[in-house]
């Protein structure tokens, strides 16, 4: 685990809510108030908060899948809509599913293509790909067959295929075995061996404390509090004590 | 956004006059739907058939109406089957329906030109009503104004009026030359070469008659005629 | 070229989306069976059967082809949104036009697929009953194409408004009524005064004109609509408006 000081994503006084139906007229319900935040590339760092915190909005905020209502998010020095700047990240969101006709191959060459690979350069990248999560055995069945875990694996190779150097992982480790979580948890090490940055949301405390670097702790949209490692290390009770604290 | 914009502005305009252009302007090719009529509780089934587009295909079925009325006998009052088919054979008879039916087909689908020779041949040669056949296909060339096959069998139904059976012969026999003219023509040649004395030309026809339809009143009447003639002393087919 | 190539990898991906789909088989099979059972008509139809049959089977695959037309159209975004499928596109360097531009194309194909597949099962029956081929069947059948594409286009941009699948595909299947109406507008308007008469004319200039395309209906001897030039631009139009309406709805829509 690593880290440089060259931010990658910057969120600046980031605010976000969702307009939900009301019986006249939308609802707004707030998600973010505020945020600011850094990400150093190299870094692994991970998001943590209770159910409704804004973990995953902040993620999708840095995908381009959600627009902010106000202040700045800015990927790799430019906004996350930004096709140069969607080149450059895998996102991983929240129990993946793909189309249920699709082999784990078919999935992966759509999506490599996708990203701007074609041809054998993409199929020679999906076959390493598929090896490197563990789903060769499963390369040629069709996605409505795999069982969860083999799903995960799946969401990750499609983040990773078209080599990133920003990973996005939204709660990656939901629902795995104990083998399935030590595997995803190698493949982040590894990833981030090769100088990527990734940034994780969990539910899963020890998780965190296992893998990342620096701990964003989220509380009803706004950044409470930015825990590292030796912070943690040095407290009694871990980064749960500090988060318990926290959020109370 | 901007381009979007300055490619959806004009190109929607286009759209805009487009429409009303088509509208105001494409010939119409089918009659307007409140000359379509409603005939036998049809209506419902002919809106829907409007609805879809599927005039050509309502036609189709009202045809096959057509020819299940026309081909089940009439029973008058105190009447049974076997003297209603009697009285019915050669297709007489007064099947009230039929000249709004046949009206109706093609008020639907004016194309329809098989159906329009079926129904006032069979007005004008089985059911002797002249009178309705003419103002069927005088109907029907309103839509198809250069349609020959109308105006032949028209002046066909004139000469037989006239009683001018070789006129009559001479004007039907390019229709029966067509693939698909309809079997009644076909069956009227014959029985007008018959009257005239013209029994090969007339054998040739009721063969023709066995080869292209699958109508089995006229595939049998056929085989009858030609057996009749092949008994007739010194005739050579 | 990248829009494009993007636009491509998606066409690819919705065509076979559709054709592995078990309902794009079960339509084709029902459509079969249908078409085959229209031999009942055409035997009563007797010295007409060609023609019967001929109608029945073309009338069947344009509207078993526009069932499934209006339920992929209305389901093939809203299905990715709601199965979440989109994120892993959306998050991708993938421009929402090109995405829109290939959604639609691939369904476009999947239909020319379906079409292509009932025509050879219905020209099958028309060759075991020893008929030709009927001189206007191959226009027809690109023409039923030519509607189905059209709706397609009016039922993407519904989609993106619509509170339900259900309501896109009720609302893109009365524009398809009423598309078949414009011709039988003139006499109604005539009949009609004031704002109904305004309304009826909105709806006959605005509505797509299906009629203009329904060669199917008109055979081999009516005239032609429009001339050919007048027609592959009105479908050109009924295909790019929607799209760029869509677009601007799209460009801004939220995951």
């Amino acid at each position: 685990m690593s880290g440089s000081s060259e931010n990658i994503v910057s969120f600046s006084r980031v605010t976000k809510a969702y307009r939900r139906p009301g019986l006249f007229r939308h609802v707004s319900v707030p998600a973010l108030g505020g945020l600011s935040l850094e990400l150093k590339r190299g870094e692994i760092a991970g998001l943590l908060g209770l159910n409704g915190a804004g973990k995953t909005t902040i993620m999708k905020l840095m995908t381009g899948l959600l627009f902010p209502d106000a202040g700045e998010v800015s990927v790799f020095g430019l906004p996350p809509s930004d096709v140069a700047s969607k080149k450059r990240i895998g996102f991983l969101p929240e129990l993946p599913y793909f189309y249920p006709y699709s082999t784990a191959a078919e999935a992966l060459i759509y999506y490599a293509g996708l990203s701007g690979l074609k041809g054998p350069a993409a199929r020679a990248r999906v076959d390493a790909v598929i090896e490197k999560v563990g789903l060769k055995p499963h390369a040629s069945k069709k996605a409505a067959e795999f069982s969860k875990g083999m799903m995960q694996r799946l969401g990750v190779a499609q983040a990773i295929v078209h080599d990133p150097e920003l990973l996005i992982l939204d709660e990656p480790v939901s629902g795995l075995d104990p083998l399935a979580i030590h595997e995803i948890r190698e493949l982040i090490s590894q990833f981030n061996g090769e100088g990527k940055t990734v940034f994780l949301s969990s539910h899963s405390i020890s998780e965190l404390e296992k893998i990342t670097d620096r701990v964003f702790i989220l509380v009803q949209g706004r950044l409470a509090k930015t825990v590292a490692r030796a912070e943690w290390e040095n407290t009694q009770g871990g980064l749960e004590e500090i988060f318990v604290r926290t959020v109370r | 956004m901007k381009r979007t914009l300055y490619l959806v502005l004009p190109l929607a305009a286009a759209l805009a006059l487009a429409g009303p252009w088509a509208f105001l302007t494409c010939a119409r090719q089918f009659p307007p739907a409140d000359k379509i009529g409603t005939v036998r509780q049809g209506a419902v089934e002919d809106a829907v058939a409007l609805a879809l587009g599927v005039r050509r295909l309502a036609a189709d079925l009202w045809f096959i109406r057509l020819m299940q009325y026309y081909g089940t006998p009439e029973l008058l009052e105190g009447e049974g089957e076997e003297e209603a088919l009697e009285r019915g054979e050669n297709g007489a008879g007064k099947y009230p329906d039929f000249l709004p039916v046949a009206r109706h087909i093609l008020a639907l689908d004016p194309y329809f030109t098989n159906a329009g020779l079926y129904a006032a041949g069979s007005l004008a040669f089985n059911m002797a009503r002249p009178e309705e056949a003419v103002s069927l296909l005088n109907g029907a060339l309103i839509y198809r104004p250069k349609e020959w096959k109308y105006v032949a069998l028209l002046a066909a139904i004139g000469y037989s009026k006239a009683k001018n059976p070789a006129k009559v012969s001479e004007l039907i026999t390019p229709l029966i030359m067509e693939p698909d003219c309809p079997v009644m023509i076909r069956q009227l040649a014959a029985f007008l070469n018959k009257r005239m004395g013209n029994y090969s030309a007339a054998y040739r026809i009721y063969k023709t008659i066995i080869e292209t339809t699958k109508d089995r009143f006229y595939i049998d009447n056929a085989r009858k005629e030609m057996a009749k003639l092949e008994k007739m002393k010194g005739f050579q087919y | 070229m990248k829009y494009l190539n993007t636009a491509w990898s998606i066409a690819r991906h919705s065509l076979r989306e559709n054709y592995k789909n078990r309902f794009f088989g079960l339509f084709v099979v029902f459509a079969g069976v249908l078409i085959y059972a229209s031999l009942l008509a055409g035997v009563m139809a007797v010295d007409e059967e060609a023609r019967v049959i001929t109608d029945l089977g073309l009338a069947l695959m344009e509207l078993i082809t526009l069932v499934y037309a209006l339920l992929a159209a209305a389901a093939a975004i809203t299905n990715e949104i709601k199965t979440k499928t989109i994120y892993l596109v959306f998050s991708r360097p993938v421009p929402r036009a090109a995405y829109l531009a290939g959604k639609a194309a691939g369904l476009y194909a999947a239909f020319a697929l379906m079409l292509g597949v009932m025509a050879l099962i219905h020209l099958s029956l028309l060759y075991f009953r020893g008929f030709v081929l009927p001189p206007f069947y191959l226009t027809a059948v690109l023409f039923i194409w030519c509607k189905l594409i059209i709706i397609t286009s009016a039922a993407l941009f519904v989609s993106l408004f619509a509170t339900s699948t259900v309501s896109t595909v009720a609302i893109t299947g009365i524009l398809w009524t009423l598309g078949h109406f414009t011709s039988e507008a003139k006499f109604l308007i005539i009949k009609s005064s004031g704002a109904a008469a305004l309304v009826l004319k909105a709806v006959a200039y605005f509505i797509p004109n299906f009629q203009l395309f329904n060669a199917r209906d008109l055979g081999a001897t009516a005239p032609p609509a429009a001339p050919p030039g007048f027609l592959a631009g009105y479908l050109l139009l009924w295909l790019v408006v929607p799209y760029l309406f869509s677009l601007l709805l799209f460009r801004k829509k939220e995951f």
